[in-house]
């Protein structure tokens, strides 16, 4: 681990040319997969990484080093790299750190380095037996369970010397089903940001592989979705990913501080349908895209984005918190040590509403149920997103007529969010990975069942 | 530890503890990039990773650990983990370790100049080509994202049955992200750029090609819904294949994930398609001698006229079907297991010029940019639904820019639907393997617009 003396070391040698702000990230990673694959377990990986990144500011330039060498020299000489590039005085800086002691509001019951391989494999076989349970047209089943223990120490040149300890877990199954020369996919992915306790009540496995397989099956029989126009119902869970994209991305400061984003400058406008309220919260307990101390070492918090329709907040990280004169939110997160942290999300969702779903559906006349969505992408600056309906049935006449497959939904965040005219009350919370600027990190989406009143539906 | 003396230590414990063979796969890189926005540096990062992959043969089985610290503690823990990791392995399919052969190919893709251009040239050329590409239309902001990268890299495959080789390549690229304003409309462009010599470097055209598409956006509209004759620009159709080059895998044709699954020898696409993989390109970061396993890599046709004429292999799944491996193993990085894929996978050209394709389209649409790969394509079924951008073609002409439609169909339908192949090649983002492709003219593809 990074010692106080090492890490007061590097950052002394950061600031030495002229920076204003030094911080190490320092990380010990060990991962853990395991694969089954056409009912036997396939590949079996264990990993170690460690490293470090060192930042340094001056004014609003940064440089980022990162090295894999994280002795007291490799450290130093990263340091001294870091500060040759951001400036050329010659000064010496004192720089002294006091321990912070570690925040832990997500309990991990059991590491899932200490479960044996016996036990992991029952998880995959389970909820592949009961994938293939599922029906004879299940033609293949791969199951995933992974897992990454991160030990972090994040010191900076203010004093700070956090350290964090960070477990995940998550099962990733997809299934296949088959007939008469087509194919098509099913999947489900559960996790948390909790250790192997995960398969203790909260994620039953044979319900994953069912799940996955009871969706490849449904798409196997359904039909091209028809493209146009249309009203569009997009059900609790992972159908947050709509706003996750159409809107979460452009509140990103990454996007705002540049004016890269279509709501720069909109705080305390109305920008969605006064029934939308929007949170990101990184305290929500054990939840896949929790937080205890955010990658630049801030408490996790819970932030309102949009109260009521009107836009109260952006997620804002130490660097662009000083272009955009704003103070940080909790929000900087990185993929590991060779990434530079920046604002992104942690637990996005639209906050229940008042509608009942069965209304929501009767009232609709025709249009799209989008029950499973798979992920999706946004450009910021123009705003425009789409995201891919992995499950969805035509309604007609507000009844479910059939399903159809292959409808993706597009359109821009600032118009969409105007759109929705119902929310459910009911909400739920879905897995993902987003990838950014500064790598993949584990996000939730969520949301209630939801309404927009029109959307383009991608299809043929 | 010295790197020889770990695998040496490292093969001496492996032996200890039952392993009859092992490898190490060494993997160490170098990146540099600089971003810039409104002429300020706001962004730059410099770094050396390396890291170190394991694998052995212990009761038949292969069993994988990593790590980035080659030490004393990590030797135990690799062999270790190893073992452990090979004992819960129940698939049957036989493994193998490659012994190396006599004869590898002069692969010529690592260029002195790239590691010798220093930092300073690099913010230089990232702030020219902002300059450049923001001065080029009155309608763009002031301010656009620059960026200028490089990366070099080195492999090394050791094992106990003899096999020593080693590889390096580097690159140098950026891209421009121009933003175009006007009466309240907001478009941005894009271009990425990548060359395995500095010299080579066309800046402006980076910013003119990002800039054409900021400003052509702004007046971009939606089609009404329908089937269209669609042109696929050279690096959409490179896309295309990049996402779906998995049905190519052996690996995943045995595992039941490829609809192209025991179909060699039958025509798949039509005539005027031919597919290659082309691993000794010369200045392609993905060309090797050797696969991931160590074996010489050769060029093959994978298509030729519409016809498939093989999957690709990796010494697993070709002793599996009862043929010689293509020699396209991979390793997704230094802690991943053996897979397959292609190296410079290539459609191959004919001699006609892109306005020649837009003669061939007549009516229809040219498209430009795909987006939501990710999400929107699905590589076990085939099927794709992907929002676009592009422009409208009347008689040979582009007669207006168009944005907010979602293209829709089939890569295996669209395979054998290619009508025409036009003479100019593009590749893809350069990374393991790459894709190259000339724009391909596809009679009908279900658009949804108004």
């Amino acid at each position: 681990m990074l010692s106080r003396l090492i890490a007061e070391q590097a950052l002394a040698a950061a600031l030495k040319t002229g920076g204003d702000f030094a911080e190490i990230f320092y990380e010990d990673t060990r991962s853990s997969s395991l694969t089954l694959n056409a009912g036997a377990i396939e590949t079996a990986l264990t990993g170690r990484s460690a490293g470090a990144g060192v930042r340094v500011y001056k004014g609003l330039s940064s440089v980022y080093v990162f090295t894999n060498d994280v002795s007291l020299s490799g450290l130093v000489r990263a340091a001294q790299k870091a500060a040759d590039a951001i400036g050329s005085a010659d000064r010496t800086v004192d720089v002294r750190l006091t321990g912070a002691i570690p925040r832990n509001i997500h309990a991990i019951a059991q590491l899932p380095m200490d479960v044996p391989g016996a036990r992991r494999a029952r998880v995959v076989k389970a909820a592949d037996a009961a994938a293939r349970a599922v029906s004879a047209e299940v033609s293949q089943v791969t199951a995933r369970l992974y897992d990454w223990e991160t030990d972090v120490v994040i010191a900076n040149s203010e004093g700070l010397l956090a350290p964090d300890r960070r477990v995940y877990t998550r099962l990733a199954l997809t299934a296949v089903a088959s007939a008469g020369g087509e194919s098509q996919t099913g999947s489900c992915n559960p996790g948390a940001m909790m250790g192997f306790e995960l398969f203790d009540g909260r994620v039953d496995p044979e319900e994953v592989g069912r799940r996955a397989a009871k969706q490849a099956v449904t798409m196997l029989h359904a039909e091209p979705c028809p493209a146009g126009v249309m009203c569009a119902v997009i059900d609790k869970g992972f159908g947050g990913v709509i706003f996750h994209e159409a809107c979460g991305h452009s509140l990103e400061a990454t996007a705002v501080a540049f004016g890269n984003s279509e709501f720069a400058g909109k705080l305390g406008q109305q920008i969605a349908s006064p029934i939308v309220t929007a949170i990101d919260d990184g305290t929500m307990e054990n939840e896949w895209g929790s937080i205890n101390i955010d990658d630049e070492g801030t408490p996790a918090t819970r932030l309102v984005l949009i109260e009521n329709g009107v836009l109260k907040n952006y997620m804002v990280d130490r660097l662009n918190g000083r272009r955009m004169a704003m103070a940080v939110t909790g929000s900087a997160r990185r993929q590991d040590y060779t990434c530079a942290p920046t604002s992104r999300m942690r637990n996005t969702f639209i906050a229940p509403g008042n509608d009942d779903e069965g209304e929501i559906i009767s009232s609709m006349g025709d249009g799209l149920y989008a029950k499973a969505m798979g992920g999706g992408s946004v450009n910021p600056i123009t705003g425009e997103f789409n995201f891919a309906v992995s499950e969805g049935y035509l309604v007609k006449g507000g009844r479910i007529d059939r399903p159809v497959r292959g409808a993706t939904l597009i359109g821009k965040g600032a118009d969409i969010l105007k759109k929705i005219d119902r929310v459910g009350k009911t909400l739920e919370l879905g897995q993902g990975m987003c990838s950014s600027v500064s790598g993949s990190i584990p996000v939730n989406v969520g949301q209630p069942m939801i309404r927009v009143t029109d959307i383009t539906v991608g299809g043929r | 530890m010295e790197r020889n003396e770990f695998y040496e230590r490292l093969f001496q414990r492996a032996k200890e503890a039952g392993f009859s063979a092992c490898e190490v796969y060494y993997a160490a890189g170098e990146s540099f990039s600089v971003t810039v926005f409104g002429g300020e540096i706001t962004d730059y990062s410099a770094s050396e990773a390396c890291g170190l992959g394991f694998r052995g043969l212990v009761d038949g089985k292969m069993g994988y650990a990593s790590t980035q610290a080659l030490d004393e503690d990590s030797i135990a823990l690799l062999v270790e983990g190893a073992r452990e990791n090979a004992r819960l392995i129940e698939c049957e399919d036989e493994q193998f370790l490659f012994a190396g052969a006599e004869k590898y190919a002069d692969v010529q893709n690592y260029c002195p100049d790239i590691d010798e251009t220093t930092g300073a040239e690099k913010i230089k050329l990232c702030k020219s080509l902002e300059t450049m590409a923001v001065a080029m239309d009155a309608r763009l902001r002031r301010e656009a994202e620059a960026c200028v990268f490089s990366e070099s890299s080195a492999v090394e495959i050791v094992n106990t049955l003899g096999l020593r080789v080693e590889r390096r390549s580097n690159i140098i690229g950026g891209y421009v992200q121009p933003v175009a304003e006007e009466g309240g409309r907001v478009s941005s462009g894009f271009s990425l750029f990548f060359e395995n010599d500095p010299a080579k470097i066309d800046a402006e055209k980076a910013a003119r090609e990002a800039v054409k598409e900021a400003v052509d956006g702004l007046a971009a509209k939606s089609v009404p819904s329908g089937s269209y004759r669609v042109l696929l620009k050279n690096d959409v159709a490179a896309q295309m294949l990049r996402t779906f080059s998995g049905v190519f895998s052996a690996d995943r044709a045995q595992k039941g994930l490829s609809l192209l699954k025991g179909r060699e020898g039958e025509k798949i696409a039509a005539d005027c398609l031919t597919i290659a993989d082309e691993p000794h390109l010369p200045g392609r970061a993905a060309s090797t001698p050797f696969d991931g396993e160590g074996v010489p890599t050769y060029r093959k046709e994978v298509v030729s006229g519409g016809v498939l004429r093989t999957l690709l292999h990796n010494l697993k799944t070709a002793k599996k079907q009862g043929v010689e491996t293509t020699a396209n193993a991979c390793r997704g990085g230094y802690g991943s297991p053996v897979g397959v894929a292609p190296s410079n996978f290539c459609v191959q050209p004919s001699n006609l010029a892109f306005e020649d394709m837009l003669d061939l389209l007549g009516d229809g649409l040219l498209i430009t940019d795909l987006q939501g790969w990710h999400a929107g394509a699905d590589v076990v079924s085939g099927d794709f639904s992907l929002p676009a951008r592009g422009y409208r073609v009347e008689n040979g002409k582009i007669a207006g820019s168009v944005n907010q439609i979602t293209l829709a169909g089939n890569f295996f339908a669209l395979l054998k639907s290619v009508e025409a192949v036009g003479g100019d090649v593009k590749f893809s983002a350069p990374g393991a393997s790459a894709f190259a492709s000339p724009s391909l003219l596809i009679p009908a593809l279900s658009v949804a617009g108004k």
